[in-house]
């Protein structure tokens, strides 16, 4: 089931940056993201996952560019959720892969996908809830915010990885 | 780059693209990314607790026979959510019932146990630990331990029964045995005659050579029997044992060793082993059971290694004195008959059991014509070797190894060789 929905996902990832690019006009850059969508699949089948990692940060930045080139901000978005869980599915089709047990790995697989939806969710509702949240920032203060968010992510990484 | 570093770096372009721009919509698009960061955060594992036990239902086993090993993981410390339990194993066992890793959930201050069922090749086998890694659900958080635990499996080699290896060493010692001494005195088969000497049998008079003598009365003498030592080498390099496609003739060099020292043990000779191949390894020469034991534990752990030739073969004389046996089991190759020879000059006996590495290559090559050319030249190059090897004194059974090996040694080595018979005809036309 896992490898079936990594590949629905690097579809649905693909085609959603495609539709966007291709509304805007923009058919080059729409056949291109295709070509990465196609490749992120081969990779797989050919169970190179240590290109996975790479195929997300491509996809994260081709939906940032996709914004930046007038795209609607919702195919941005189900590029970001989607590459995201291909992203994740692959390391957990990984991992599922070194037990020999199938009840674990069922097992497994439930609570894998209960934690993703989990995060899924809450992206959802906060990325509707957002819109709709309208403040008035200066450069100066965007900017002090901004820090401040990266501040906080750094603190978070560094409490994971202290883990580690 | 780690997951958590990736994901970090994301976020931060995501974040900067946004500020960059005055752009909302873009920082939204980092939501996603610091959720499941958070995700990776919530009930990630902390510090590990955990202990194990193992049983093995048997630690010497013949290959094929099948193993139990049940396993208790117990967790002393806080709930793990995704632990990962590998059992890490050789690649001569193989699991046939249940599993060796397990993904489980483990909460604080609980057991797991599960058991699984192995069947091994010829090996042996530490069971040191268990590996664990501990990690929050979406893989984010990782920790790594190793628990230890006690167990051994050896396999040890099939057993192939081979009844009397017909050696001829020149140089006995002094316990009856089964092996020609090239002596008179009590035995069964007739060695020559002396003079008749008081207490000697009236059964071992040979009267009717007595009777053409004035004088004299004639005893008939008898070729003692005694046991030997013998030193088997098993060749283990890789460059005459293995073929492509991962072929090997190895293991039926390991069961002809086998079956040559059980056999020369079981006639109450002094039998040792050298294996020549990954690692240099004497078994010290002894007897009976405890030294059968001995060896087919050095067996079991036998490899083939990267040794190219015999240059550093070197046969310690305190444990093999000159004219004692020594049994050679090698596919051979070329460069090998140099060596032998010297062996040969140092006054060795030598007896070279050689699995033909030709019939077992060109079996798995299939039946082409080009094939069955290169196996018939090869064959040749073979039978000159062999030929060249009789020639300096050194008894030779090439054994193919489809066929049985008992079936080998009983056609090639149950009577003496047509040159002992010739000096055993010296040794009695000697003593008349």
């Amino acid at each position: 089931m896992t490898r079936n929905l990594v590949y629905v996902s690097i579809i649905a990832c693909a085609a959603s940056l495609c539709y966007g690019f291709a509304a805007k006009d923009l058919v080059p850059v729409s056949v291109t993201v295709a070509m990465f969508g196609i490749a992120w699949i081969f990779l797989f089948m050919r169970s190179l996952h240590r290109f996975s990692s790479l195929a997300f940060g491509i996809f994260i930045i081709i939906s940032l560019a996709s914004l930046w080139a007038d795209v609607s901000p919702v195919f941005a978005f189900t590029g970001v959720i989607f590459s995201l869980l291909a992203w994740d599915l692959t390391r957990l089709f990984q991992r599922l892969r070194t037990t020999n047990s199938p009840q674990d790995a069922r097992k497994a697989e439930r609570a894998h996908f209960v934690r993703l939806a989990l995060v899924i969710g809450l992206s959802l509702v906060g990325y509707f809830v957002v819109p709709r949240i309208h403040v008035t920032l200066t450069f100066g203060a965007a900017a002090l915010l901004a820090l401040l968010g990266i501040w906080g992510i750094s603190a978070l990484v560094y409490r994971l990885r202290s883990h580690e | 780059m780690s997951r958590i570093a990736l994901l970090a770096a994301l976020i931060y372009l995501i974040i900067l693209a946004g500020v960059g721009t005055l752009n909302g919509a873009m920082v939204a698009l980092a939501l996603p990314l610091v959720l499941y960061l958070l995700a990776g955060l919530w009930r990630g594992p902390e510090e590990l607790h955990l202990s194990a036990e193992r049983t093995i239902s048997a630690e010497r086993v013949a290959p094929g026979e099948p193993v139990v090993v049940h396993l208790t993981v117990t967790n002393h410390g806080e709930a793990l959510e995704q632990v990962l339990l590998h059992d890490p194993l050789p690649a001569f066992l193989s699991v046939v019932e249940g599993a060796s890793s397990r993904l489980v959930d483990l909460p604080a201050r609980s057991s797991i146990s599960w058991s699984y069922t192995l069947l091994g090749k010829r090996g042996s086998h530490y069971f040191e630990q268990i590996q664990v890694l501990a990690e929050d659900r979406l893989g984010l958080m990782v920790k790594r331990a190793d628990l230890p635990t006690r167990g051994q499996l050896l396999v040890l080699p099939s057993i192939s029964r081979v009844r009397h290896i017909a050696i001829q060493p020149r140089q006995t010692r002094v316990y009856s045995g089964v092996i020609p001494a090239h002596q008179g005195g009590t035995g069964i088969e007739f060695f020559g005659l002396r003079e008749y000497q008081a207490g000697d049998s009236p059964h071992h008079i040979n009267w009717r050579v007595s009777a053409r003598q004035d004088d004299i009365i004639y005893s008939n003498e008898y070729e003692q029997e005694r046991v030997a030592d013998v030193g088997i080498v098993l060749d283990g390099r890789r460059r005459v044992n293995e073929f492509s496609g991962r072929r090997s003739i190895f293991e039926d060099s390991v069961l002809a060793s086998v079956a040559v020292a059980s056999s020369l043990l079981a006639e109450g000779n002094r039998v040792g082993l050298f294996i020549y191949g990954k690692r240099n390894k004497w078994t010290s020469p002894g007897y009976g059971k405890y030294q059968r034991e001995r060896i087919m534990q050095a067996l079991a752990l036998a490899e083939t290694g990267e040794i190219q030739n015999f240059s550093s073969l070197i046969i310690p004389r305190r444990l093999f004195p000159p004219n004692s046996q020594i049994i050679l089991i090698s596919p051979l190759s070329g460069g090998d008959v140099s060596l032998l020879s010297q062996l040969r000059v140092r006054g060795y006996q030598l007896l070279v059991i050689s699995p033909d590495p030709v019939s077992f290559e060109s079996r798995g090559l299939g039946d082409s014509p080009s094939v069955k050319l290169a196996a018939r030249i090869a064959r040749l190059q073979r039978e000159v070797l062999l030929r060249e090897l009789r020639h300096t004194g050194i008894q030779v059974v090439n054994w193919d190894v489809s066929r049985p090996f008992e079936q080998a040694v009983r056609s090639a080595l149950s009577r003496p060789t047509a040159f002992l018979h010739a000096i055993q005809r010296g040794h009695g036309a000697g003593k008349r």
